[in-house]
């Protein structure tokens, strides 16, 4: 049941939004609210996981101890561990897996893997969308090959739309040797296609608009011109759709990791604690609802968040 | 309009091809050959995993590969590595399993997802329409295995009743009503699961288009002549919003395929996602790249269909493409 | 009606007919509602489906699994994981040998070596009645007479040989000798009469034709061609008379023949062919006798026959070619074999189930055979399921829609106390271990490949990850077959002795606390494959345990395909946690063996000791149980003293069952189903049935 939330459709926005405007609107909207505090602890809590759990080792998420296993949270360590096995307070906040690893360990390391899958993945699918929708937008008459620049790049839109996208995953995931960086690096450049499409829409249109007419009229390098006149214009909506994205990617991570062709061990992820977990199902719930729970959380606020912004940015929906 | 027609059907069989040329790259670049071989059997040695290479061609270069594989699946020999079944006759029964498991699903989502949509549109802003926001985005945003998980574990505590796989077994001799019945059980609990955020998603967009349509003048005006506010919700207003959702129907075309893998793999439902998650796990080349090719071209029949109905629904569409 | 209600109903409506379907499902307790045959049904679920059902080309275990209930061996292995008689109903080993005459040195008496004396004083011997073994053993002798040219068997490594024609050989006279038993160490029972010496001075080289003198590659095949002695130990297989496939075809000696012929058909890729390729010929004596004949001694030989046997008249060449004919596939096709035929979709046996239908990826339907030449089982149906997640699996386990699955280990325990099921339990023939690639300089010495085995807690591995459900083992041999030593004690868990052994080999700790020499840390790849839950755990316990060492371990898990081809085979690796599943005869040859250690091959550590050669080639040529007996254990020692693999434990397969299953014995009194000594759970399948209610034991 893995949907990809193509929801960009009914984006309209003319590039006057001032920052003040969204934000009073974005304030109304409680739900987005609350799920941009949702996301900020997280971007705090992500951080305190890799400084915790690397940088400064108070909690080891790979300490094994396998007399320990399988115990519910708030439990105490058993005394017969030795002491460079106890977990840090002596106490587990959120239980113990099946080989008696800290739950509350690998949920703070994994939340720094799972945010990062997340940005990166789409940040390589945002700026692939961004250059390609731009260049197309604005050098579209140039020729290559014959061939209009514009219609290169939006039939090889067309072509890359026609994968089953999750399939596509699978197949290269599971062909590739199974790095972080390679589920990041797929997973961003399966996703750029929309992104592509309406940077292209907004150059289009930006490119008629009196303020870049004038800028050109100016001689200002064209470089300028993009880079500091119409990107800035044609930002918000690819942020709504970042923000969408990273939700995306990390459920698709999660998908991955269900199937056995997630982030491999010793990385935790999120979305491979849960995979593991649903085996102890019986034996101890705590190692599926936890993961699941924050994963939902997690992805929820991001989906709410991008739902805030879009409302706000979009003029005819802030028409109450 | 016979122009029209042509022109893009030409267009889509292009890209078809594109599309065929770079799945075909991508699935032999990559590293790993077919694992016809059980590794844990001491007696398979080298020579023979060396013949059994170069009768799959596997030695050949890649473009040579291509042509082989375009030829045997436009003559129909294709055949599959794993067990040397035709391809072609493979994907068509497993296509025929996902059928129901589909239009199931996508019964559900359209009737569920108008009568929410519409509702959450009238009362904006309402109780109703907050909570149904945020339970949309909840459905959305939860791992689809781990809500299945969650719904299949209450079922089977709370009725102790099969809900795994197609049909129950052992059930030949039963009555053809029992059985029937048993089989549209077995549908119900995945087609649920897999119309979930369908539904989440469509509702979302009835009540923009509902909403959006709501505030135009022609509304306003019937408003206005004083007909009941029912008749102009469901017959003026929602006549007009139906529009845009004609074209959806063809883009849910390709959901048949990619959406379907982990429902599939949960259920133990053989359908043609799991036979394309078998056939990455064995390396099955011509397996996965005509099924990748069958989806893109689900694709582009899709996205076909929707512009045609599109074309006819709003003729302005076929002047200005 | 408006459209408000029509949109309100419309759902309610679809929604309330899917739900109220419940209401006919089976439930556990009424698994007979409205079909009583469903006690008549065993249904099986499995986590894959089978790919090939042919007992010639299958090599997965869910193949197998249907393959052994529709095909029988001529031999299969009983309780105790002896022999026993199937197809065959018994058979005896006998041979051949052919002794070259050595002209080159005389009797011990003195008198020259001519082919009549070498007969005339062997049979004076049997008759004397002084050598007893030499008269029992000895059966016939006979000259052939030498002189016939014929071309050297010869594969070259070099293409161009500087040579005109093929090298050929004249045959030398040979005496061929009928023993009773098979005879290793023919030579020194021949002594008294042919001298100590005999053939120490036979030069092959005087009857190579052309060249006149061969260099090193030709000598090697003129020693393989013309030993001093060629041993060519014979089966004979008497057959069961009145057998029938499930067509109703009669069971031949020419389809046991034609069985060997399709495995050792190049076409037909089989992956068995190394099993049978010692054979020289498979001849159907008579229409119930089968006289099979090899080309060398090698023990295990007689093992390979517990493999199915095909119908011949399914399946010959002309057969096979209709086939192709009808699909439309002749001519454009030469390729089209025994692989490509129907037959492996749909196959035809003697065995107790006959095929009735494959779904792929969902289901295969066996029906039960009536007349199985060992009476049919009790069991109507055989249903194999395919059901891919294991928690699913368990799910549908529990609501009564699967009979019995293999469980995992951590789900052992749910069903021990259970009222409605139990669980069935045996040891495997595999083991589980980790590999070091022994060729690196890291892990060549065998003391810290002993340091790295006594860091970790093999006991503790057993007893959490395995929740008990395997065995600790110490060697390459499976614990219920003779061949392992009982004698060798595991390794212990000791880090600190561990760590005392690096030490005095030259490592210290660093301020990290990492293992450290000549400015190198202690740092390797300890990789396994995709898919297997308990390797995935041992992974990260071995990885922690070695880290309290001081050495840092990098671990990753490769999907098959990769980890096989990327890794394993062209041995680019450091250290591998895998499994091995063995067969029942001694033969290590291929694992352990030093000329297997190249790319592709299964001795992929690289292992190599000379005295572990030595014994294993002792081991194919030694027909003697006691001998043989001997000797593995001896090899066990040796492998277990060098720790190539840090052996950790054999695997017990458990599968859960119906408490409603028992077993009904030949007087008919019912008792709980059990796994045969030898560990086999299905062993007595066919004495299976289901009860309405559950019984009480």
């Amino acid at each position: 049941m893995y949907v990809t939330t193509d929801v960009d459709t009914d984006i309209e926005v003319t590039g006057r939004s001032s920052l003040d405007e969204f934000w009073v609107t974005f304030r109304r909207d409680r739900l987005a609210l609350i799920g941009f505090v949702v996301l900020v602890g997280l971007a705090l809590l992500a951080l305190a996981g890799k400084a915790f759990t690397e940088w400064w080792v108070l909690f080891d998420p790979a300490v094994v101890r396998l007399s320990d296993r399988l115990l519910p949270p708030l439990t105490e360590a058993s005394s017969v561990l030795s002491a460079d096995k106890r977990p840090a307070f002596g106490i587990y906040f959120l239980g113990t897996d099946d080989l008696g690893r800290d739950v509350f360990a690998r949920m703070l390391q994994g939340s720094f893997v799972s945010l990062s899958i997340g940005f990166v993945a789409v940040g390589i699918a945002m700026s692939i969308g961004v250059a390609l929708g731009g260049i197309s937008g604005y050098y579209g008459e140039s020729k290559f090959l014959g061939l209009s620049v514009d219609n290169l790049i939006m039939r090889f839109t067309d072509v890359m739309l026609c994968f089953p996208t999750f399939f596509l995953i699978l197949t290269v995931v599971a062909l590739l040797p199974p790095s972080i960086y390679n589920i990041m690096i797929v997973i961003g450049l399966t996703g750029w296609m929309t992104t592509a499409r309406f940077v292209r829409a907004e150059f289009l249109s930006l490119k008629e608009q009196d303020f870049v007419l004038a800028a050109k009229a100016m001689g200002l390098p064209e470089r300028r011109i993009i880079f500091f006149h119409m990107l800035p214009n044609a930002m918000a909506p690819v942020l709504v759709t970042a923000t969408v994205s990273v939700a995306t990617a990390i459920l698709t991570e999660s998908a991955l990791s269900f199937l056995g062709f997630g982030v491999q061990p010793p990385d935790a992820t999120w979305g491979n604690i849960l995979s593991d977990g649903k085996n102890f199902i019986f034996d101890a719930p705590w190692l599926f609802f936890i993961p699941g729970s924050a994963i939902l959380v997690v992805v929820l606020a991001f989906n709410l968040v991008g739902e805030g912004m879009r409302e706000s940015l979009n003029p005819k929906l802030r028409r109450r | 309009m016979g122009q029209f027609i042509l022109r893009s059907l030409i267009q889509r069989l292009a890209l078809l091809v594109v599309v065929s040329v770079i799945a075909h790259a991508v699935v032999h670049i990559a590293p790993g050959e077919p694992s016809e071989v059980d590794p844990t059997n001491p007696r398979m040695k080298p020579e023979d995993v060396a013949k059994i290479r170069a009768a799959f061609h596997l030695d050949e270069p890649l473009h040579r590969q291509y042509v082989y594989w375009m030829r045997d699946l436009v003559s129909g020999n294709l055949r599959s590595f794993k067990d040397g079944q035709p391809v072609l006759p493979k994907i068509w029964n497993r296509f025929l399993n996902s059928l129901p498991l589909f239009l199931a699903a996508t019964l559900l989502i359209w009737t569920l997802s108008f009568p929410a949509g519409i509702h959450a549109a009238i009362r904006r802003g309402s109780g109703f329409d907050r909570a149904s926001t945020f339970v949309a985005y909840a459905l959305i945003s939860i791992p689809g295995f781990f809500f299945a998980y969650l719904l299949i574990l209450g079922v089977v505590n709370a009725f102790s009743v099969p809900v795994i796989g197609m049909r129950t077994f052992g059930m030949e001799d039963a009555p053809i009503s029992f059985r029937a019945m048993d089989r549209l059980w077995h549908l119900t609990i995945p087609a649920m699961i897999s119309a979930f955020s369908g539904v989440a998603l469509l509702s979302r967009y009835v009540r923009s288009q509902m909403i959006e349509v709501v505030s135009n003048d022609y509304v306003r005006t019937a408003r206005a002549k004083g007909l009941e506010e029912e008749t102009v919700i469901y017959r003026h207003a929602l006549r007009n919003a139906l529009l845009p959702f004609v074209t959806m129907f063809g883009l849910m075309l390709p959901g048949l395929i990619g959406g379907s893998v982990i429902i599939e793999q949960i259920f133990a439902w053989p359908g043609i996602g799991r036979l394309g998650y078998e056939a990455i796990l064995a390396r099955d080349f011509p397996l996965i790249l005509t099924i990748n090719f069958f989806a893109a071209t689900l694709t582009l029949a899709g996205t076909f269909l929707s512009d045609v109905l599109y074309a006819f629904a709003d003729p302005r569409v076929r002047l200005n493409s | 009606m408006n459209v408000r209600t029509l949109l309100l109903l419309a759902p309610l409506l679809l929604l309330a007919g899917l739900v109220q379907a419940y209401f006919w499902v089976p439930k556990y307790d009424q698994q007979t509602r409205a079909t009583p045959s469903r006690l008549e049904t065993f249904i099986e679920g499995e986590s894959a489906d089978a790919k090939i059902l042919n007992p010639v080309l299958h090599a997965d275990s869910q193949s197998s699994r249907i393959v052994t209930l529709v095909f029988d061996g001529l031999l299969d292995l009983d309780q105790n994981l002896n022999l026993r008689g199937r197809l065959a109903t018994d058979w005896k080993t006998t041979e051949e040998v052919f002794i070259v005459v050595d002209e080159s040195r005389g009797f011990p008496d003195g008198a020259a070596v001519t082919p009549e004396r070498i007969k005339a004083r062997i049979l004076r011997a049997k008759t004397s009645g002084r050598f007893p073994e030499l008269t029992a053993t000895v059966r016939s002798v006979e000259v052939l007479e030498g002189g016939a040219v014929v071309p050297l068997r010869f594969k070259s490594n070099t293409t161009d040989l500087g040579q005109p024609a093929a090298p050929r050989i004249r045959l030398p006279p040979r005496v061929r000798l009928e023993l009773s038993r098979v005879e290793p160490r023919i030579l020194d029972l021949l002594a008294p009469v042919l001298g100590r010496e005999y053939g120490a001075g036979f030069d092959p080289a005087r009857f190579l034709l052309s060249p006149d003198t061969p260099n090193e590659e030709l000598r090697r095949a003129l020693n393989a061609q013309l030993p001093t002695v060629e041993h060519n130990p014979i089966i004979e297989f008497r057959l069961r008379r009145n057998v029938r496939f499930h067509d109703g075809h009669p069971f031949t000696a020419e389809d046991v023949k034609f069985t060997y012929e399709a495995i050792m058909e190049p076409k037909n890729l089989s992956p068995r062919t190394s099993d049978f390729e010692p054979i020289k010929s498979v001849e159907a004596v008579e229409p119930h006798l089968v006289r099979v004949t090899y080309k060398r001694l090698f023990s295990p030989a007689v093992n390979v026959w517990t493999m199915g046997v095909l119908p011949a008249h399914l399946l010959r060449p002309e057969v096979i070619a209709k086939e192709a004919e009808e699909r439309g596939l002749s001519g454009a096709d030469d390729s089209f074999g025994l692989r490509d035929s129907s037959f492996n979709r749909a196959p035809v046996g003697t065995g107790p189930f006959r095929f009735e239908e494959w779904q792929g990826d969902e289901l295969i339907k066996l029906t039960r055979n009536e007349d199985y030449w060992d009476g049919p089982p009790i069991y109507r149906n055989y249903y194999f399921r395919v059901i891919p997640d294991p928690l699913t699996k368990e799910l549908e386990f529990r609501s009564g829609a699967i009979d019995s699955y293999q469980l995992q280990p951590f789900q052992v325990a749910r069903f021990e106390s259970s009222s409605r099921y139990r669980t069935l339990s045996g040891l495997g023939s595999g083991y589980t271990y980790i590999g070091y690639n022994n060729r690196l300089p890291l892990f060549s010495d065998p003391r810290v490949r002993r340091a790295l085995g006594m860091a970790i807690d093999v006991d503790e591995i057993i007893r959490y990850v395995m929740y008990g459900e395997g065995e600790r083992t110490t060697g390459p041999y499976p614990k219920q077959t003779e061949w392992y030593d009982h004698g060798v004690a595991p390794l212990p868990y000791d880090p600190k002795g561990a760590l005392r052994i690096l030490e005095s080999l030259g490592w210290h700790k660093n301020d990290e606390g990492l293992l450290e020499k000549d400015g190198k840390i202690f740092e390797f790849n300890l990789i396994t494959n995709h898919g297997n839950l308990i390797r995935k755990a041992i992974l990260s316990v071995v990885q922690n345990s070695w880290r309290r060492l001081g050495v840092k371990v990098n671990t990753q898990v490769f999907e098959w395909a990769v980890f096989l081809e990327d890794f394993v085979n062209p041995g680019r690796f450091d250290a591998v946690i895998l499994g091995w599943l063995m067969g029942v005869d001694p033969d290590l040859f291929q694992i352990w063996h030093s000329t297997q250690a190249g790319r592709n091959q299964l001795n992929f550590v690289g292992y190599e000791n000379p005295d572990a050669d030595r014994i294993i080639e002792a081991l194919r040529r030694e027909y003697d149980r006691d001998k043989q007996v001997k000797l593995s254990r001896e090899l066990h020692r040796i492998i277990a003293t060098d720790q190539p693999y840090t052996f950790l434990y054999a695997p017990a397969t458990t599968r859960a069952l119906d408490r409603k299953i028992v077993m009904v014995s030949e007087a008919g009194d019912i008792s709980p189903p059990q796994a045969s000594e030898g560990g086999d759970v299905f062993f007595h399948f066919n004495r299976w049935r289901k009860l309405e209610a559950a019984p009480d034991f």
